[in-house]
């Protein structure tokens, strides 16, 4: 094949916009490895410090564990500071503020010393419980330069000193990369939402996948009378934007009494009329001949549904399972207005809470939005043909 | 001879059980369940003269005490015999037995609420503290001359006007490139597809934190330092026209610099499925058309203006109609970029505006009708684009 000079083009293009498309996911890795004070900076930072590997061999020296850090009872863990000696850093635990019993500020002992050309704080813990993190600030001198044995997560000027502050002096490799991750974690009941989101859309597509194959193999391959008026029906449901739907449901589930169940989130959504159009087109596809063949050998129609219909439809199947999970995984509205207590939540309504409670922690906050898509974007680089087949199929005829 | 008509006692009895639960919420007069029981008993004695086991099609009587059995009852009946049934009455018996279960489901969850809504639209202000007096047609009245209305159906209009012609523009741009067979093409479908499995909360989540005015990405790559995107409600028109020293004022000023933000997110988040779908469109077209102009020495432009584009218009059609459609259903990406509607609601959309009217407000009436207002639009809207546009459209290949 010839060489032709507009593939360049081609390329340039592809690759500029693609750039475009990729960066937010970009950023938001990228955001969700940064401590605080890097989050908020006027001029970007491209690569956080828990980005860099050298960190993470640091980082997996502090703590019990190399990867989950943590410091057990009666342990202890000591911090290197290269420096002269003279000024001596002064070291402390923070003491959460407001809170009236702190075990991680009183309970560990921290001492100072000076040994072989550095300053050395070590912590021990005192009590009976395992930390799982611990928090330090280490005031020290300006006038000597700095090495720290972890790129602390602030540094702020006080006076004489500056004022170098870890939100986790024993992570662990893991602990420290994805320190916003588990901050973000342990702030909401993910489990719950993300099992209620798991188990709403899943329950969706098996029982809508079962009930729209019966609806279409009937309008496809059975001549029964009024199936025409049926079919009208239908289509015209089609018509219906799902905006109107809102309140009536709403009203409907309210007299049930289903408001903020699993019911709420689920029944409404069993009938698609888009699974049924897709599997009927499925069906149609198929040849007469086979259904021929299958009823002369004394095969009924529940019989060519599931052992042929079926198994000869699996990628309209799939087609029409990716679509109604990815509707009920990445739904909002309807999730918002049917349910009230936070046991019921689905993921995004949990991450929508998180927006609004979350306030400037920007690094939480992405590190959440990371985990809510996470599922997808697996699930798509597992099954990338059928996503894609999936979606064009969407778009057919 | 003819024969007892089982698929008509299975229908009765499959709208006898929902009539039976909607007198039990309270929607249907207790009249109407005698009338269907008295229809049901009628045509089970009439079954009597095809032989003495048509009586266990009474069961289905029991209807009042457990609805299901009105369906059930036909069923059991039609498994236990159902071998001695010709043929055009298996067809008929199992079209409507496999069509129920999701028609009964379309019914109660789709059709009837539908026309649920207009009726609520037409009492005044129903919630569920006090019983609605009717009111006729004062709800579209009073949403005829509400500002805020107009406001949302402006800014409605807007994002319709915006972001449809310009995502499809930019992804029949970018489906165009993609066909040409360069390499990595799954690599830049993927780019390209990301977005729009991404869950819509995750991704306005963090396009918000690109739209940060202090520390927002966006500020630092346009050096506009401060601009408060997301809470700016000038209108983009009045801000272009600002140095010409001409002031649109009102819906001439265009939508806000905050709903334009909150678009180029959307046209991003779409963007995927678009591509994926024309892609598809594009693969379909035979290459010899190609060929074809080749030898005859067509242009870039020439083949894509004279084959491409007549081609492929069933596929735009097909995503113009669905954009025109989804966008004036906007909601999710609103409501977690602007959470109260945006400064002076410059971000108010119908969807928005209707939830709440209805979930803030608990004005149920006052907010179906705003939903068949827009049922109304989108149904004029698609009928004249249908008629406008479809002309143009070419179905055949």
């Amino acid at each position: 094949m010839r060489f032709r000079p507009g593939v360049l083009f081609v390329h340039l293009f592809l690759f500029l916009g693609g750039l475009v498309m990729a960066f937010p996911f970009y950023w938001m890795l990228a955001t969700s490895l940064k401590s605080p004070q890097e989050a908020l900076q006027a001029k970007p930072i491209w690569v956080p410090e828990r980005m860099k590997p050298a960190n993470w061999l640091k980082a997996a020296r502090l703590g019990d564990s190399p990867l989950w850090g943590g410091l057990a009872p009666g342990r202890s863990v000591e911090l290197v500071f290269p420096g002269r000696e003279g000024h001596p850093p002064r070291a402390l635990v923070p003491r959460t503020p407001g809170a009236f019993f702190d075990p991680r500020a009183d309970g560990t002992r921290v001492e100072v010393v000076y040994r072989e050309g550095a300053w050395r704080v070590r912590l021990t813990n005192t009590t009976e419980e395992a930390f799982r993190f611990l928090p330090l600030v280490v005031l020290w001198p300006k006038e000597v330069p700095l090495e720290a044995p972890l790129p602390p997560d602030a540094i702020r000027s006080q006076g004489e000193y500056w004022r170098l502050e870890w939100v986790n002096a024993v992570p662990g490799a893991l602990g420290y990369v994805f320190h916003n991750y588990l901050e973000a974690w342990h702030a909401a009941p993910w489990g719950r939402y993300f099992f209620n989101s798991f188990f709403t859309a899943l329950t969706q597509v098996a029982v809508g996948l079962f009930l729209a194959a019966l609806a279409a193999f009937a309008l496809a391959r059975i001549p029964f009378p009024g199936k025409e008026a049926v079919f009208v029906l239908i289509l015209a449901t089609m018509m219906v934007p799902g905006e109107v739907l809102l309140i009536p449901n709403y009203v409907l589930l309210a007299r049930l009494g289903w408001l903020d169940t699993y019911y709420a989130l689920i029944v409404p959504w069993l009938a698609s009329v888009f699974g049924i159009f897709l599997l009927r087109q499925f069906y149609l596809s198929l040849p007469q001949d086979l259904f021929d063949a299958a009823r002369i050998d004394g095969a009924g129609y529940l019989t060519q549904l599931f052992r042929i219909a079926l198994p000869l439809s699996l990628p309209g199947l799939v087609s029409y399972g990716i679509f109604t999970f990815l509707g009920a995984y990445n739904a909002l509205l309807w999730p918002l207005i049917v349910t009230q207590s936070p046991e019921m939540r689905t993921v995004q309504l949990g991450l929508q809470a998180f927006v609004s409670e979350a306030g400037s922690d920007y690094g939480a906050l992405m590190a959440a939005s990371t985990f809510v898509i996470l599922p997808v974007i697996l699930g798509y680089f597992f099954a990338q043909r059928q996503f894609i087949q999936g979606i064009a199929r969407s778009g057919l005829k | 001879m003819r024969t007892f008509p089982l698929h008509a006692l299975l229908s009765l009895g499959a709208l006898l059980a929902l009539g039976v639960y909607a007198f039990r919420l309270g929607f249907l007069p207790g009249a109407w369940v005698g009338v269907g029981l008295g229809l049901y008993a009628l045509l089970v004695l009439w079954g009597l003269r095809f032989g003495w086991r048509h009586v266990l099609l009474g069961l289905g009587l029991f209807a009042y005490w457990l609805p299901p059995l009105a369906f059930l009852a036909p069923l059991l009946f039609a498994l236990l015999f159902g071998r001695g049934l010709r043929e055009k009455e298996q067809a008929a018996l199992y079209g409507w037995a496999l069509v129920w279960p999701a028609l009964a489901l379309l019914l109660v969850w789709h059709v009837f609420p539908t026309f649920y809504a207009f009726y609520l639209s037409l009492f005044e202000r129903v919630n569920f503290l006090r019983p609605a007096a009717f009111s006729g047609l004062e709800n579209y009245r009073i949403l005829l001359q509400d500002p805020l209305f107009w406001k949302a159906l402006g800014n409605t209009f807007w994002y319709v006007i915006f972001t449809v012609p310009v995502g499809l523009f930019l992804a029949t741009g970018v489906a165009i490139l993609l066909n040409a067979q360069v390499a990595f093409l799954g690599f830049y479908r993927t780019l390209y597809f990301l977005p729009y499995i991404t869950a819509l909360t995750a991704a306005a989540a963090v396009w918000r934190w690109i739209y940060h005015p202090e520390f927002g990405f966006l500020n630092w790559l346009l050096r506009t330092p401060g601009l408060d995107w997301l809470n700016t409600p000038k209108g983009v028109f009045a801000l272009l026209l600002e140095p010409l020293g001409v002031q649109p004022q009102g819906f001439w000023a265009g939508p806000s610099l905050a709903f334009v933000a909150i678009m180029v997110m959307s046209v991003w988040h779409f963007l995927g499925y678009q591509v994926v779908i024309l892609l598809a469109g594009l693969q379909a077209i035979p290459k010899e058309y190609y060929e074809a102009a080749e030898l005859d020495g067509a242009s870039f432009w020439q083949k894509h203006r004279l084959i491409t584009w007549p081609l492929l218009s069933p596929t735009t059609f097909f995503l113009f109609t669905l954009g025109l459609i989804g966008a004036f259903q906007v909601f999710t990406q609103v409501y977690v970029l602007t959470p109260t509607g945006g400064v002076l609601q410059d971000t108010l959309t119908l969807a928005f505006y209707l939830y709440n009217k209805g979930f803030r407000d608990s004005d149920f009436s006052y907010a179906s009708a705003i939903a068949m207002v827009t049922f109304f639009l989108i149904l004029v809207l698609t009928l004249v684009q249908r008629r406008v546009l479809e002309r143009r459209v070419n179905y055949e290949i």
